[in-house]
């Protein structure tokens, strides 16, 4: 089994005024190529910190004591760690500053490209001063040049009855494999996407597409444009004297242009209406859900492997909700991208995730299947979780007694024995380990330990 | 576009915004008692016969022995024809708008020299100091700016002085150009340099590279002296509210994209965090003139604060009239300014 992201044993603690909470508490996630894993629970239980941790986003008061954090085999936390064993115990907090300074640095080529995130709230997430379409286009120009710069390229070189040609193939039914192979063979590389991307779109009809793929051809490039798109072609980046003051922003304006084309195409898959005038808006002029799709088209720029999505619905009215969450359904069966969703709302997680894990006072408890979690649930906080939601055939809601516990003194054993109803003395000394029960169904509590099933 | 019709809507605004500065001029200098008009647009020329004659004449002309509100209104049309009466210092004598086209293109060199001072120092530093906060240089630029934020602008030019200009003999203390430079050439007469009037820009005209670079040397000290008062209340106001936008859900967006530290600072947050500061431009154009009066004089500069502490001193009525016109009239199109880049830079405001 392939693995995009593999964290283990992570631990994560904050330094304040009032003492060190423990935020994180060895927390483990295995997560599939192609998979959404939704993580819910209480507030306060350290879902958006495992988020940031994961980006490597955090205040500089945060300390990541313990773990590791696997991006296809490749460990992304060690300086947080290395950093940990260093200052643990006497936190200072200009030098935690310098060493995010240079976690930064480090990721700059992971976030964005790789992973990115999705915030709880598109009104504010978004820059006020910058275009929709700059705000995109920056990111594809940080991350991939090169293929801004072919997509340009392409299109001055590309002729009519290339076009055309093109054409045919499409209306033939022709699969992104074969148009491909079109523009390889007539070295336009660089082309097929744009044709693709205006092919799929459901926004307009067919003879408006075609007249859309045969105008591709029209635009020229002048000597100063043609020169730099060129050079990034050749050295994949932004380099030698377009690193000059001036000429760097003349390049980059080069790049950005293209990239608030491919915008365009973006925003369009997202089925965005009028993608062509919402890139030149600014932030303040869309609403609370055409943000949020604007943020998440930032987070799919790249086609990254890992999308971290932290309630990404929550500050949205339920009509928006459940827009966001088909397009999210779409999303999932159009890229090869996995998804970590999370949410304190458990119907929002049963809707599109394959796999949900709950947390509780910064460990994950449970893990399995959407239909394991809500037939046949293990934990007694899941069970008690489940029963927490209101539903439309009213009856009693059941709460979960007392309250998440204070994460400076952590109760001993397992966090949730003072809530348990089925608390054991074995609960209070020891912390159950994670255990795989049947159909890859974990669970971390000491009731299922006579069962068969391997240790996790 | 929108933007076109909130300009001359801000335009129009302007005339009664102007009215009303003049009416307020005209009843102040009535405070005083004397007959203001007399005073102001009598030349100092006459003597005599001919003075009694020229003051009939303006009697008049200005219907002097009406009531006072219509003598506002003969007065405002003097103005608005460009006639603005006459001054008598020690510098000058002669026709006040002819004093205003000597002096004020030396102040505007000197407002502008300092801006641009201003605004280099101020956004550097400002933008420093929030990225490193609490470090060493943070503190020493925060007690810095504090220092000169307290320090009355005059005591900023004489320590200048003394210290650059008496101690280390680096830079000169006094006046636009050595006066050796200049003797005996034929456009510059009397201390007023030609056509500009601004000695730089005349020498370069003149091809007289060495007085041009003389003169720049001569600007100097009154330009940093200006700029020191005035830049660190941009530091801290600038450090501030880069802070307050640091913490900001955009800029952790921005991080997660990708992008580098500098492009974070320097495009996402500073574009955000220059916005309030843009709003005290206007004050800081009220600093700048205010500042002039003071350092002109303190450097013997011969610009249009110099001109109106001679006025002051001389009680010359024409140019204290003149000079307070003047001031009003140049904040009044700063203040637009204002309003119009602030809606030009931040697009969220368009009235």
């Amino acid at each position: 089994m392939e693995y995009t992201l593999n964290v283990s044993n992570l631990k994560e603690q904050f330094y304040t005024r009032r003492g060190i909470y423990k935020a994180l508490n060895g927390v483990d996630i295995l997560l599939r190529k192609g998979e959404i894993l939704g993580i819910a629970g209480e507030s306060g239980c350290g879902k958006t910190t495992l988020g940031l941790t994961i980006i490597g986003l955090l205040p500089r008061n945060a300390v990541v004591t313990d773990g590791e954090i696997l991006l296809d085999g490749k460990d992304l936390i060690a300086t947080l760690r290395e950093f940990a064993s260093k200052e643990a115990n006497n936190l200072n907090l200009r030098h935690s500053e310098n060493m995010m300074k240079k976690l930064n640095k480090q990721l700059i080529n992971v976030r964005g490209s790789r992973i990115s995130m999705v915030f709880q709230d598109p009104m504010t997430s978004l820059n006020p001063v910058l275009r929709i379409g700059y705000q995109i286009a920056e990111t594809l120009m940080v991350h991939q040049p090169e293929v801004l710069a072919k997509r340009r390229l392409a299109r001055s070189k590309v002729n009519d009855s290339d076009l055309r040609e093109a054409l045919k193939l499409l209306e033939n039914g022709a699969d992104e494999q074969s148009i491909k192979a079109f523009a390889e063979t007539r070295q336009l590389e660089g082309i097929e996407e744009q044709l693709l991307n205006i092919w799929r779109r459901n926004d307009l009809g067919i003879a408006r597409k075609e007249k859309m793929i045969l105008s591709l051809r029209s635009e020229r490039l002048g000597g100063f444009d043609m020169a730099v798109l060129e050079r990034v072609v050749n050295q994949g980046g932004i380099g030698g004297w377009m690193r000059i003051p001036g000429l760097n922003r003349m390049s980059k304006a080069v790049l950005i242009k293209e990239g608030n084309a491919k915008a365009v195409e973006l925003l369009s898959s997202l089925e965005i209406p009028n993608p062509e005038e919402v890139v030149k808006m600014y932030p303040h002029e869309l609403s609370g859900g055409m943000r949020q799709r604007i943020i998440i088209a930032i987070a799919l720029a790249n086609n990254p492997e890992l999308v971290i999505m932290d309630e990404p619905t929550s500050a949205l009215d339920v009509t928006v909700q459940a827009q966001i969450l088909d397009l999210l359904k779409h999303l999932k069966q159009r890229f090869n991208t996995s998804f970590i969703l999370i949410s304190h709302d458990l119907s929002v997680l049963a809707e599109v995730c394959d796999r949900i894990g709950i947390m509780y006072a910064g460990r994950i408890v449970e893990v399995a299947t959407v239909d394991a979690i809500f037939n046949k649930p293990l934990h007694p906080y899941t069970t008690m979780l489940i029963s927490a939601v209101p539903t439309i055939k009213g009856g009693e809601i059941q709460g979960i007694g007392g309250a998440v516990p204070d994460m400076r003194f952590p109760p001993s054993g397992c966090m949730f024995h003072p809530r348990c109803p089925y608390v054991m003395d074995k609960c209070r000394e020891n912390n159950p380990q994670m255990k795989d029960l049947e159909d890859e169904h974990l669970v971390a509590c000491y009731l299922y330990e006579g069962q068969k099933g391997e240790q996790n | 576009m929108n933007l076109w019709a909130y300009t001359i809507r801000r335009l129009l605004l302007l005339i009664p915004t102007l009215l009303g500065l003049t009416l307020i001029v005209f009843i102040l200098s009535h405070v005083s008692g004397n007959n203001v008009i007399l005073a102001e647009y009598l030349s100092p020329k006459l003597t005599g016969a001919a003075r009694a004659i020229a003051t009939q004449a303006l009697i008049a002309r200005f219907h002097l022995n009406q009531p006072i509100y219509v003598q506002y209104f003969y007065w405002l049309n003097a103005i608005l024809h460009g006639n603005w009466g006459y001054t008598n210092t020690a510098i000058y004598s002669g026709p006040v708008t002819t004093a205003i086209a000597l002096f004020l293109p030396n102040t505007l060199m000197l407002s502008a020299v300092a801006a641009i001072l201003i605004w280099i120092i101020g956004v550097r530093f400002g933008v420093y100091s929030a990225v490193n906060r609490d470090s060493v240089s943070d503190h020493a630029l925060r007690v810095g700016s504090f220092t000169l934020y307290a320090m009355p602008i005059y005591l900023i030019g004489v320590a200048l002085i003394i210290v650059l200009g008496v101690y280390l003999k680096v830079l000169p203390i006094s006046g636009v150009v050595s006066p050796t430079m200049v003797s005996g050439l034929s456009w510059y007469v009397n201390g007023i340099s030609y056509p500009t009037h601004i000695i730089i820009i005349d020498a370069m005209l003149h091809g007289a590279w060495g007085i041009a670079l003389n003169a720049v040397i001569h600007l100097l000290l009154p330009a940093i002296t200006l700029a020191l008062a005035i830049v660190a209340g941009l530091i801290r106001i600038l450090r501030s509210s880069m802070l307050e936008v640091l913490d900001q859900d955009y800029i952790r967006l921005a991080r997660s994209k990708g992008l580098s530290e500098r492009i974070v600072y320097n495009l996402h947050a500073r574009k955000n965090a220059l916005l309030p500061v843009i709003t005290l431009f206007g004050l800081t154009v009220a600093g700048l003139l205010g500042g002039a009066v003071v350092v002109e004089t303190i450097f013997n500069y011969p610009g249009i604060g110099y001109w109106t502490t001679q006025a002051l001193l001389d009680s010359d009525v024409g140019g204290i009239m003149a000079a307070t016109l003047l001031f009003g009239l140049i904040l009044v199109v700063a203040n637009l300014l204002v309003d119009l880049i602030y809606a030009f830079v931040d697009p969220r405001i368009r009235y």
